[in-house]
């Protein structure tokens, strides 16, 4: 599938999108797949749903007390030995990581996979001043491979057919003829990172949880690229939204239970690599610094906004995986870092409310991302609240507003209301047979054009009640 | 507030039909049918007047403070009711879920509430508040339930329509794969995306189609609009029902 | 094509000069700032921690010694589910024969391995009669030319064996704690990672797993602990081209877990 392309509207992506038949299989499949997973785990899982309210619980609460937290966290980290940076916007993180980098003369950095450093792009940022990223997730090493951008949150190359994996391979990996096999594939990006994990100076991390008590990053991985990133190299740094902090080990153990359940099914990913700073005396292997990048962008703003709920995100996935819309056009007709519902909010945080006035309608509003949601963030409700902002601030084109505030009228005046059912029924007559509507000039189009319309009833409902009663 | 009121009295005798802009404009005969089946169940139909719209389009496009304004009309106009039916588990949900909120800070809030808490979804006032579960089928089946999105993940309610279905005398329920999967509709998003509402539209059909059903059967008007959109254009021979035109 | 141009630097900038890093102190006075404008959205508060974690844990001890059969079995069926390979064998004498029958199955030729101690048993000299040849991680930091012949024997070793801190039965679970002489690489680089325990290290849940965490971090740290807790949970698996799982990414293909009957004669 090829990218998107630059200033296209979402409408004429998320079309381009539902004409790529392999893209829509493997999202169907994919996301049927996970689905079923996730339902079977929380199925055979009495207690989950009151760790998803303990979950809830736990994040809002650390929200309510973030500075304290983060500091707790900051003075553990340093306590191991660690240092911490303060980012405020993306540009400032890069810097921050690129001063590392020349610092420590790093000239390949192996990355684990981390939706942060792609919010921040920071790998366009590492190549420019000739440090090579290698991304070490098989999805990204993929999608890295191809010049493409991740299409799902935990499966990134979910969009490409095995066969479209093999030819990248024995293209950019220099081994022709290579088998369309998962296996052979698999094992082929093994050995090749390998090597890159053993001459990386750099490691690049993100952070699905930082325990403030203790100073522990947590990483979830199930192909062991985590633990790979953060045991070879000589420098780890980590990158983490500032809303990823949580106050302690027990708080870990309830977000462990539920998030490998939501993601995949799984009722723990492989590996849960808990960091305590860099290594320790004694210890043969392990970075000798640790870097922490805490990352604003748009976060600290929404403590008090109206996406705050957005913050409770653990990035697992699932919201993606059950969302109508989501499942037939894939990640990347989204257009930005992140896609599915929880994106369109997040891309709010990040970007402002304008950077949604299409996307907060790429939603039929039915809720089920909210109902699979493992911290039961109510996404709809956003959503609603950014078309709220994005009308409030007359970002929405000025037709649509006429309409709206035209129909607004309408149903405050009950005369006017049955004026438009008499308009419509006489407006209606020349496209009305056999009792259906089967085209309709202007914007009424966008229905006909592939679905009938019923004709405005001869008489309403209420025109008939004085019949019935 | 979303929680079906309790039959506190005993079953309500007397009922404010709430026809939603939808069933008023395009489907009236399912209003008739409604006033027709209550009626024969011992229980009076009111209809208060001047009615036009939940507001539900308003309040999801972002224009709540339009929105607040037809729900404080609206609040007005069932004043009185002692008990409200709704045909549409969106407007059942728009009205329990979002008045008081729109409506908060303002005198009519306690109207509001008490409005929320007096509003039964159809299926809802059949099965909970008046216990009555078995009617004869006016259409031959197989039948297939559609969740509509608003009643299951809104109002919680998947089951009245259910019970309804299996305890039908004369035609037989069957599952509907994907039936908690939306149809598309969305409101404004069946026109702003529609291929992509269209897209979604394709799976409910294959869905429907793979059940063997002759018949989905739904409780909101805009799950019907888009669904029975979908199979006429496609010519099929399936229908799409709502719940009151299978009573008899 | 360069989409991702569309998304700009982020959300609400502070004004700053163009080459200042922002401090912790600012920082944090802005997130205070913003959590001043709010009391956020409902009551709420972290999970309760236990009060004496230490004292806990031994109490949860005495009572999980109990009923450790159970706890095992349920292991056992948890560590299959996620394709462990599972033995049992009467005694620590017994392990050195069960490895080796582990290695001759995959021609196993050269292993690394915790040290004696901190394995619980001695497994080089039985291997080493067998020709199979088993390298002890060292539990100081030897010299940089002695490191380096280590990281290459690592990175060609057929099998790594380890002990496990914990083995945790609602999810097969295998917790290790990395140390002096316990580096991280034993179990993730070999191609097969086998785990020697006992019944002191089962414990039933996550949750229980949460208290164990809670006492190991109340008070300073021992000595040679290092500074990673690795939770393995099965081989290294991933479902990344078209949803086809295959094993051994980056880590282990296959993981075995050696039960001890008769204890390993280890701290618990």
């Amino acid at each position: 599938m090829s990218e998107p392309i630059v200033g296209t509207p979402l409408r004429e992506r998320a079309t381009q999108a539902l004409g790529d038949r392999f893209l829509h299989e493997a999202l169907d499949i994919a996301t049927t797949k996970f689905i079923a997973l996730r339902r079977e785990a929380f199925g055979d899982f009495p207690e989950g749903e009151a760790l998803r309210d303990r979950a809830r619980a736990i994040k809002e609460a650390t929200l309510q007390r973030l500075d304290a937290h983060l500091e707790t966290l900051v003075a553990n980290i340093e306590r191991l030995g660690g240092h911490v940076h303060f980012a405020t916007t993306a540009e400032e993180a890069r810097q921050i990581i690129l001063d590392i980098a020349r610092r420590t003369g790093a000239r390949i950095a192996v990355k684990s996979k981390s939706m942060a450093t792609e919010e921040i792009h920071l790998n366009d940022a590492l190549e420019a001043i000739g440090v090579t990223p290698v991304e070490t997730d098989l999805g990204e090493y993929i999608i890295q491979l191809a010049h493409e951008r991740p299409s799902h949150i935990i499966a990134p190359a979910i969009h490409k057919t095995k066969g479209q994996v093999a030819e990248l391979f024995s293209r950019e990996l220099n081994r022709p003829g290579l088998a369309a096999d998962p296996e052979v594939l698999t094992k082929i990006a093994r050995e090749e990172l390998r090597e890159k994990f053993l001459q990386a100076d750099l490691g690049i991390t993100g952070v699905n949880f930082a325990v403030a008590e203790t100073g522990t990053v947590v990483l979830v991985t199930n192909e062991g690229n985590g633990r790979m990133v953060t045991s070879l190299p000589r420098v780890h740094v980590a990158v983490m939204g500032v809303e990823k902090v949580i106050p302690s080990m027990t708080d870990l153990a309830v977000f462990l239970a539920i998030l490998a359940k939501s993601a995949t099914g799984q009722k723990l990913s492989v590996y849960t690599t808990l960091v305590q700073g860099p290594r320790r005396p004694g210890e043969l292997e392990g970075p000798e610094e640790f870097h922490l990048v805490l990352l604003d962008n748009g976060r600290i703003a929404q403590i008090a906004g109206a996406l705050r709920e957005s913050l409770y995100c653990l990035r697992c996935g699932a919201c993606l995986n059950v969302c109508p819309v989501y499942r037939q056009i894939g990640g990347h007709a989204y257009g930005y870092t992140y896609p599915g519902p929880i994106g369109i909010l997040l891309t709010a945080m990040l970007n402002g409310p304008g950077s949604v006035k299409d996307l907060a309608h790429a939603s039929s509003l039915c809720g089920a991302c909210a109902d699979a949601c493992p911290v039961r963030i109510d996404i709809p409700k956003m959503l609603i609240e950014l078309r709220r902002q994005v009308d409030e601030q007359h970002i929405a084109p000025w037709p649509e507003r006429v309409v709206f505030k035209t129909f607004a009228r309408l149903l405050a005046h009950p005369a006017l209301y049955r004026l438009g059912a008499r308009l419509g029924r006489t407006l209606q007559r020349p496209f009305v047979r056999d009792g259906r509507i089967r085209s309709l000039p202007y914007f009424f189009g966008q229905w006909t054009r592939t679905r009938d319309l019923p004709p405005v009833a001869a008489r309403t409902f209420q025109e008939r009640w004085r019949g019935l009663s | 507030m979303t929680a079906p009121p309790t039959a506190r009295a005993g079953a309500p005798r007397r009922v404010a039909l709430m026809i939603t802009c939808l069933a008023d404009m395009f489907y009236p005969e399912v209003g008739e049918r409604i006033v027709r089946l209550l009626r024969r169940l011992g229980v009076e139909v009111t209809l208060p007047a001047g009615q036009t719209c939940c507001g539900l389009p308003l309040f999801n496009s972002g224009y709540h403070d339009e929105a607040a304004a037809v729900a404080r009309r609206t609040v007005a106009i069932f004043r009185d009711a002692d008990a409200v039916v709704v045909p549409s588990g969106s407007c059942a949900w728009m009205v329990k879920h979002e008045y008081p909120g729109l409506l908060r800070g303002t005198p009519d809030v306690a109207d509001a509430e008490r409005l929320a808490e007096r509003t039964w979804e159809f299926s809802q006032l059949l099965v909970r508040g008046l216990g009555r579960t078995e009617f004869e089928s006016a259409v031959e089946g197989p039948l297939a339930y559609h969740d509509s999105c608003h009643l299951l993940r809104g109002l919680h309610e998947g089951e009245s329509p259910r019970v309804l279905l299996r305890q039908l005398k004369g035609a037989q329920a069957v599952p509907l794969p994907g039936s908690d999967e939306c149809c598309g509709f969305g409101g404004s998003f069946s026109v702003r995306l529609p291929e992509v509402s269209t897209a979604i539209l394709d799976k409910k059909l294959a869905n429907l189609e793979a059940s063997g059903a002759r018949c989905l059967v739904a409780c909101d008007a805009g799950c019907l609009m888009q669904i029975r959109g979908g199979l006429l254009r496609r010519n099929s021979s399936l229908r799409a029902l709502h719940l009151a035109e299978v009573l008899k | 094509m360069d989409f991702h141009k569309l998304a700009s630097d982020g959300g609400a900038p502070a004004p700053r000069r163009p080459t200042a890093r922002t401090t912790k102190l600012e920082f944090l006075a802005r997130i205070r700032g913003e959590m001043a404008k709010t009391r956020g959205l409902f009551p709420a508060s972290p999970t309760e921690r236990p009060a004496q974690p230490r004292q806990r844990l031994d109490l949860l001890r005495r009572e999980l010694s109990e009923r450790w059969p159970q706890t095992l079995a349920r292991f056992r069926s948890e560590f299959e589910r996620v394709a462990g390979v599972f033995h049992r064998v009467p005694s620590a004498a017994d392990v050195p024969a069960e490895l080796e029958r582990i290695c001759r199955e995959r021609a196993a030729r050269r292993l690394i391995a915790w040290p004696a101690e901190d394995l619980g048993v001695a497994i080089a000299p039985a291997l080493g009669d067998a020709g199979i040849a088993v390298e002890s991680m060292p539990r100081a930091v030897p010299p940089d030319p002695e490191r380096r012949r280590l990281r290459a024997l690592i990175a060609e070793a057929d099998l790594g064996v380890t002990g496990a801190d914990l083995a945790v039965a609602e999810t097969g679970t295998l917790v290790l704690v990395s140390a002096a002489g316990r580096p991280r690489t034993t179990s993730l680089v070999p191609p097969c990672h086998v785990a020697v325990f006992d019944r002191t290290a089962l414990v039933e849940s996550l949750e229980q797993v949460g208290l164990v965490l809670e006492a190991w971090h109340d008070g300073p740290a021992p000595a040679e602990r290092g500074a990673v807790i690795n939770f393995i949970t099965g081989p290294s698996r991933t479902a990344d081209i078209e949803l086809t799982l295959t094993r051994g990414v980056h880590g282990p293909k296959e993981v075995h877990a050696i039960f001890v009957d008769g204890g390993l004669g280890l701290h618990g």
